[in-house]
């Protein structure tokens, strides 16, 4: 039992360094809290399933238009919102208002708009039977999912380390008053930063009818706490620290569930408290976080 | 003779003057406070509930309201709802603010034991009569509390029993020797855990090997269903609510792990909506509870099965996001409940109110079955026949009641 718990937290924690990457990135780039993330999340699944009922289309075809919509939609949607916030002075605390707002809205929309039942998506549609990884049966659709997760990861890390803008983002990482000094377009920078944050979002949002059973249009609440204990605990600012983060909430939740099942939902919460008394600044430290 | 005929002008008057006294003081409206969750963990049991009771609140006020005994008439029916968005705090909010700001007349829960737990001691607490739509939970019906009946659904501690009967019974003979139990912890399931455990420790025909409850937001169940394959056990039982019983059904399928008898909730209770996300290869041969939707009991109040469907189709047309189920019957039968109560209450006093949903004990047969309840106002009457999902030509399954046998009809299929 022990070996399967940790095989299979693994991968889950895989899904959910996709769940908080772009979170993380957000913060990292904009030292702001989107707590809408979780209701983007929620968008793309709704998105792919809508995809798949109307015109059969395969998710992982729906993750390509999801990653696209979302970026357009993340663009004018920073504009609108990000540049205002940042002029306030507690530009942090205010962003946890605003986007817990935001995060209401889209709610109330999809709800009003699609109903409050459960969508998913067939199981069969990434294989049928499960796969056996050390003796451990788990489902297709979470080396699936795992997999998304790892090139999203090596995507981020290209973006931020192997491109021009990627560059240009880490800038405003460090400083963002430094980086308006040297001429940087700040919020062209953070605007790109948003939008694939969003895309990172719906893409874990396609794969969440087949990790997480089904999808409802509240779901966005409870994934941006465990989204948010992750990159805490994987260190706030730091996109591939959420990796570490993932792993470690995973691996965690299927050790509760195998030996402390009734308690497994404090998970997120225990894993905050602990990060924040022990090591504050998250398991890769501050040296990693300020990339 | 003018004697006479002054007794008969003053009797006249009498009647004359009561009418009178009657039409000044009956109200306007009857006012039925009702909370529903649109959101959430428990929205898709509380909108049909929510949805079904509507169509009764339109259908009686097409008609003119409903009949109020005590004031001979009919009077229309005002509906106050909230949204307590799953959330027990806002519920028991908004409980309060039904009875104490809004003063409604009736006060019905919102579906499920969850969202019925907060507002059973307010109700006692304000001496406000609780139509209970179908919280279940055992700790909810005690002695000293005379403010709530249960309207749908037996009592969670009768649910399980048809399960554990036909396990002893009919599984014994094909060998069984071990179940497992997996629950959500809240009160509707956790009852019926422990009322399982209790039975078949009493009993001692089959050994429990894994008895473990997870939070009710859990919706991922594969290692917890490999950590039940390890130990070999002939039946599992998962008690969740939807979303439990969706991710349980769809791990299980993705898990290939096969167990000879395998039982879910929801599979049965909310067919269409477990199907819509499961499949139906994911669901052949499951157990499950038979609900009023997938049994056709014979009602002498309100509509049959296939006019409730079609009510309901044409109020709610597929794709209005509303699934219908046994919550759906829930709903309406509630609604019927209290049409009958006013049609035969002494006043709107609420200990009247209590009279006369108690004397309806016994003496109504809705769409659920036989409405009996016990003294402290559990339901006992309408029972949960154990059902199998049995294929039913290509792609198709239907729910068939296989214990008890003289409810059953059809017979059980076990897994090798």
């Amino acid at each position: 039992m022990l070996i399967g718990a940790l095989v299979a937290g693994v991968l889950f924690g895989l899904y959910f360094t996709l769940v908080g990457l772009g979170l993380n990135l957000v913060f990292g780039v904009m030292r702001i809290v989107n707590l809408a993330h979780g209701d983007f999340l929620m968008l793309g699944g709704i998105a792919a399933w809508w995809l798949f009922t109307v015109s059969g289309l395969h998710p992982l075809a729906s993750a390509a238009l999801v990653i696209a919509a979302l970026i357009l939609i993340g663009l004018p949607l920073y504009y609108l919102v990000v540049p205002r916030l940042l002029r306030a002075r507690d530009s942090e605390m205010l962003s946890l208002i605003l986007f817990f707002g935001l995060s209401q809205m889209i709610e109330a929309v999809t709800s009003i708009g699609l109903g409050t039942t459960e969508r998913s998506l067939p199981a069969r549609i990434l294989g049928v039977g499960p796969v056996i990884l050390f003796g451990t049966r788990l489902p297709k659709a979470w080396l699936y999912s795992a997999a998304a997760s790892a090139i999203a990861v090596l995507f981020v890390y290209l973006y931020l380390y192997r491109t021009r803008i990627g560059t240009l983002t880490r800038a405003v990482m460090v400083s963002r008053d430094e980086a308006l000094a040297t001429g940087i377009d700040i919020h062209w920078v953070s605007a790109v930063a948003f939008g694939v944050s969003l895309a990172l979002a719906g893409v874990a949002g396609v794969f969440a009818p087949f990790m997480l059973g089904s999808i409802t249009p509240n779901i966005g609440v409870g994934l941006n706490i465990t989204a948010f204990a992750i990159i805490v605990v994987g260190t706030l600012g730091n996109p591939l620290g959420t990796v570490l983060g993932g792993i470690v909430y995973g691996v965690s939740l299927m050790l509760m569930q195998t030996y402390l099942s009734s308690w497994a939902n404090l998970l997120p919460n225990l894993l905050l408290i602990a990060v924040l008394l022990i090591r504050p600044e998250g398991l890769l430290g501050r040296k990693v976080r300020r990339a | 003779m003018n004697r006479n005929a002054l007794t008969f002008g003053m009797a006249i008057l009498t009647v004359l003057a009561a009418t009178a006294a009657r039409a000044q003081t009956a109200p306007a409206e009857i006012k039925i406070g009702a909370l529903y969750a649109s959101s959430g963990p428990f929205a898709s049991i509380s909108m049909p509930v929510f949805d079904a009771f509507k169509l009764w609140i339109d259908d009686a006020n097409a008609q003119g309201g409903v009949e109020v005994k005590p004031f001979g008439k009919k009077i229309p029916i005002k509906l106050i709802s909230y949204d307590d968005q799953s959330s027990t705090a806002t519920a028991a909010t908004l409980y309060n603010q039904l009875i104490t700001q809004d003063h409604v007349d009736l006060l019905v829960a919102d579906s499920g034991s969850v969202l019925t737990s907060v507002g059973v001691p307010i109700a006692k607490e304000h001496k406000q009569f609780l139509f209970d739509v179908s919280g279940t939970g055992a700790p909810f019906f005690t002695p000293d509390n005379p403010y709530i009946a249960l309207m749908a659904d037996p009592v969670s501690t009768i649910w399980p029993h048809y399960i554990s009967d036909f396990l002893d019974d009919v599984g014994v003979q094909a060998g069984f020797k071990t179940v497992a139990i997996l629950y959500s912890t809240n009160d509707f399931t956790g009852t019926q855990a422990n009322a399982l455990k209790g039975s078949f420790e009493k009993d001692g025909k089959l050994k429990l090997v894994y008895f473990e409850g997870v939070p009710t937001t859990t919706s991922n169940y594969t290692v917890l269903i490999n950590n039940i394959a390890a130990l070999n056990p002939d039946a599992v039982l998962e008690m969740g609510y939807v979303g439990n019983d969706i991710a349980f059904l769809r791990n299980l399928q993705d898990s290939g792990n096969q167990f000879r008898f395998v039982f879910s909730i929801y599979a049965g209770t909310e067919m269409e909506e477990i199907e819509k996300n499961v499949g139906v290869s994911a669901m052949t041969n499951i157990f499950s509870y038979v609900p009023a939707s997938n049994y056709e009991y014979k009602p002498d109040v309100g509509m049959d099965l296939k006019q409730f469907r079609a009510a309901w189709d044409k109020k709610y047309p597929a794709g209005a996001g509303v699934a219908f189920g046994a919550n759906a019957i829930y709903g309406y039968m509630t609604g019927l409940v209290i049409e009958r109560t006013l049609a035969t209450t002494k006043s709107l006093k609420q200990e009247d109110i209590h009279d006369a949903v108690f004397a309806l004990s016994g003496k109504l047969k809705t769409l659920d079955g036989a409405f009996t309840l016990r003294e402290d106002g559990a339901q006992i009457g309408e029972v949960t026949p154990l059902g199998q999902l049995q294929p039913d030509g290509k792609d198709k399954l239907k729910l068939v009641a296989v214990y008890p046998p003289e409810l059953a009809n059809g017979k059980a299929v076990l897994g090798k």
